[in-house]
């Protein structure tokens, strides 16, 4: 891997982890796309990777700090008086430790084996195309359920924690190359009742936790031996992930204010298409 | 209800020793200590502690 492609690969991350297009399956496609040769299993690129979530994880902990500052101190106080009572920040925080379990135990027992049997372009492929499907279908919905005399939007901080663990469960298929965790659980927010942009927090904040857990369990590997000949590349790239995922953060909190998904949509309905039809053709392996 | 919590998180922390230990290789790709799969189940034994804590408030 050269020091282009490193850069290249922390900018894909800091955009497509946030944005609803799948970031594993863009690092599958794009490299396969571009002809580059990365032996995913090499202790180098593992530390490389390690390194972007990290960076990744920061930006998002940076951008929400105010939330997760309030999310922390209602946590702990509702677990020192016993009761969540009636405090918003305390149940939203328990709404994400909720919605991050059924990942967080997917992740442990599912992603080697599903990654093991999904990871062909063609299928990564496939799998984009579905996105864009779930994205699609998930917006029209939403539009059905949103018609005249339909009942208002919940506010996130009336979300039920049944629901909550719902959406947390939709991460749990991104563990599919080609499906994105956020765009699941956006779209499973809005099928809580949830608008668009509470549903892009919701996902954005439970993100956090699932990002930064899986980087600090995996930070030793930047510590072994082989990774001292990635160490340029792992702190530029994972200052670069960070830089990209802030901003891109930023956007979508903004975007999400007044737009939907179907842009994302049709993006991973053609990169998908054409990823396909290239992978049937033998012309991406 | 707050039994159910302490058996839950008793149930985690034994499986969490386990996978720490490597003496448990249930759901796992390779043998040997699975420290991931043991701090997953750490924290749901943690969480379960948390619950009995709620329902010990409540009663």
């Amino acid at each position: 891997m050269t020091f282009l492609q490193a850069m290249l690969l922390a900018v894909l991350q800091g955009v497509s982890e946030l944005f609803p297009i799948s970031s594993l399956g863009h690092t599958v496609l794009l490299p396969a796309l571009l002809g580059w040769k990365i032996d995913r299993g090499d202790p180098t690129f593992l530390a490389f990777v390690v390194a972007l979530h990290f960076g990744t994880a920061l930006a998002l902990v940076a951008f929400y700090r105010q939330d997760w500052i309030r999310i922390v101190r209602g946590l702990f106080a509702s677990v020192v008086r016993g009761r969540i009572g009636g405090d918003p920040d305390a149940r939203l925080g328990w709404l994400l430790v909720i919605g991050t379990l059924p990942l967080a135990l997917a992740g442990v027992f599912l992603e080697k084996p599903v990654r093991q049997f999904f990871g062909s372009p063609a299928l990564v492929a496939g799998f984009l195309i579905l996105n864009a499907c779930v994205m699609f279908a998930g917006e029209r919905l939403r539009r059905v359920e949103r018609g005249p005399g339909s009942k208002p939007a919940r506010p996130l901080a009336l979300l039920p924690y049944a629901s909550g663990a719902q959406i947390g469960f939709s991460q749990a298929f991104a563990l599919l190359p080609g499906i994105s965790r956020s765009g699941a659980s956006i779209v499973a927010g809005l099928l809580f009742d949830l608008t668009h942009e509470d549903a892009a927090r919701f996902s954005f904040l439970l993100a956090t936790p699932a990002i930064a857990a899986a980087s600090i369990l995996e930070f030793p590997r930047l510590l072994v031996p082989e990774a001292h000949a990635v160490l340029v590349e792992a702190l530029t790239g994972g200052l670069l992930a960070a830089v990209t995922a802030y901003a891109s953060v930023a956007f979508l909190t903004r975007y999400f204010r007044s737009n939907d998904l179907r842009p994302f949509g049709w993006y991973c309905l053609i990169f998908g298409t054409v990823c396909l039809t290239l992978a049937l053709m033998k012309v991406i392996v | 209800m707050k039994l159910l919590a302490v058996v839950i998180a008793a149930a985690c922390f034994l499986a969490a020793a386990m996978y720490w230990t490597g003496a448990w290789q249930i759901g796992t790709s390779h043998p040997g200590p699975h420290h991931l799969h043991a701090v997953v189940f750490a924290v749901i034994g943690v969480l379960s502690l948390v619950w009995f804590r709620f329902q010990s408030a409540r009663s």
